[in-house]
């Protein structure tokens, strides 16, 4: 890991990426990009002047405080949460800008991010298979190949022998790993995770994180809320601290979670037990 | 027992037939008008707009708050003095549709509010549109949630066909009141006529809570859906044929009733 995997430059501490300097190879293309992102609820600061890239291929763990900002930040990516200032941009395609929505096609920006939500989401009328089917039904995947691709998704996350359950006969894991499936079906070109496992007991925990680290080896690009910090060190390109709506402190993951430049940080992780 | 029975029922069992196809009719179109109805006024309802949802609110508690058999009276006889005659079918599937849409509507209206917001958010991030999130998301859940307030509204609109009586509409309760005037026997008629009902209404609730059982199994209805399940179904074979015996396996199959 030679070069910076996202940049962000409000933050008041960066740690420098280990070799980085001329010899180094050219940054991954950023999937995603937020400059200069601010947004409010009801007059209060939720995110100021963030700025944060993820390049293609690479894994962003966003860690901080419940209230911080973290799933607003994620949130504004596919445009859940409209940002009233700064720039968004998405597979090289300005979205959001200055407060106003850019991008002429909404719904086609969200089949190229997926997101996998804190409480699942799944549609408890569908099977989990028809769960996988049906955006790429309405996306004008025909009915044959979008079955086949769902099976082949249930499949790659370990839940296709429960394929034709509901939501709510499924264990937690599993609706977790439909949901994966489900965000996957559009082939989209970066995942969100908001805090995956924060509802899950410890074994769900370790069957999600399981399959997120396949898909971390796959080299899917990833952004990702999370409290589970060592499961952030161990596959995180890029980790990022999020406080009081900003980003106080980033770097690789050694640096931000094991020798943490500011007293925030290491206050946060000790919170956790985490700090080194 | 013979001297209870005393109407000669076969002369009168082609003009009940008649009657009992009346009663089926004014309940089905009076249904499928109110639930379009009812649906229309619970999305005024939910509207962002103001004004639609103060029209919709007005509706639901004047329709609400007035008795059937003035609406059915209010259809056929008082639009007729203003100058607007219905047929009596049409004064009374108005009246039905009217007064049902508004309960119709609070079922309705109460199921999509239901439908928790996390469920919009996962179509939007999904990349469906406001019709698709409606139609493959909302509704199908909404329709689960409403069926039986639905049903029961069903059952009992069958049973108000009979107040038409007050209008002589040719369903089976004007039919008994005919066979009464003819034959004096009212006891005899009435307990007949209380039958024909019961026969249709028990039968209708029974499979109307049986649809309600399968709905909520996830049981696939439309033919497109169980299309779907089934070739799904085959192409899962093998995944689902290398757990069998799991205890806790459950699926479509065996949650269907």
């Amino acid at each position: 890991m030679t070069e910076p995997l996202t940049t962000a430059t409000t933050p008041q501490h960066t740690h420098q990426e280990a070799g980085s300097g001329t010899s180094s190879p050219a940054p991954p293309e950023p999937v995603v990009r937020i400059d200069g992102l601010s947004k409010s609820f009801d007059g209060r600061l939720v995110l100021d002047d963030v700025r944060l890239e993820v390049g293609r291929g690479r894994i962003v763990s966003v860690i901080g405080q419940s209230g911080g900002g973290k799933t607003t930040l994620m949130r504004c990516v596919n445009l859940l949460e409209r940002p009233d200032e700064g720039t968004v941009e998405v597979a090289g395609q300005v979205v959001h800008s200055g407060g106003r929505l850019v991008c002429s096609d909404l719904p086609a920006l969200r089949r190229t991010v997926g997101m996998v939500f804190q409480r699942f989401n799944l549609f408890p009328h569908l099977t989990a298979v028809e769960n996988v089917v049906l955006a790429q039904r309405t996306a004008g995947v025909p009915e044959s190949e979008a079955l086949e691709r769902a099976v082949t998704l249930l499949r790659r996350v370990k839940v296709a022998h429960r394929g034709l359950a509901l939501p709510d006969q499924l264990s937690g894991g599993e609706q977790q790993r439909v949901a994966i499936a489900r965000a996957l079906a559009l082939k989209p070109a970066v995942l969100l995770f908001d805090e995956p496992t924060s509802s899950l007991d410890p074994e769900a925990t370790r069957e999600v994180l399981s399959v997120m680290r396949e898909l971390a080896a796959d080299g899917m690009t990833m952004l990702l809320v999370t409290h589970e910090l060592p499961f952030a060190r161990e596959v995180s390109d890029h980790v990022v601290f999020v406080d009081g709506g900003r980003i106080v402190e980033e770097g690789r993951p050694q640096d931000v979670l094991d020798n943490p430049g500011q007293a925030r940080t290491r206050e946060f992780l000790a919170s956790y037990g985490s700090a080194s | 027992m013979t001297s209870l029975f005393q109407v000669p029922w076969s002369d009168y069992r082609p003009d009940l037939l008649d009657a009992l196809w009346r009663t089926v009719s004014y309940t089905a179109v009076s249904f499928a008008g109110a639930v379009l109805l009812g649906l229309a006024v619970a999305l005024l309802r939910l509207s962002k707009v103001w004004p639609a949802r103060a029209v919709a609110a007005v509706y639901t508690e004047v329709f609400k708050n007035v008795p059937l058999l003035a609406i059915i009276f209010l259809s056929y006889f008082g639009l007729a003095s203003a100058g607007i005659r219905l047929d009596v079918f049409t004064a009374g599937c108005l009246s039905l549709v009217v007064f049902y849409a508004a309960y119709l509507s609070e079922i309705f209206r109460s199921a999509i509010s239901g439908v928790h917001d996390g469920q919009t958010e996962a179509g939007e991030a999904l990349g469906l549109g406001k019709v698709g999130i409606f139609g493959h998301i909302i509704l199908p859940q909404a329709l689960r949630q409403a069926l039986p307030g639905t049903n029961t509204m069903l059952v009992d609109l069958l049973k108000s066909t009979s107040l038409l009586v007050t209008v002589s509409a040719a369903e089976l309760m004007s039919e008994g009141r005919l066979i009464t005037s003819a034959t004096f026997r009212a006891l005899e008629v009435y307990l007949v006529i209380s039958a024909v009902y019961f026969a249709l209404c028990y039968p209708l609730s029974q499979f109307l809570l049986l649809l309600e059982r399968k709905v909520r199994a996830g049981v696939p209805l439309s033919p497109w859906r169980r299309r779907r399940v089934r070739t799904a179904r085959a192409l899962l074979a093998a995944d689902i044929g290398t757990v069998r015996g799991d205890s806790h396996r459950t699926d479509l199959k065996e949650a269907a009733v």
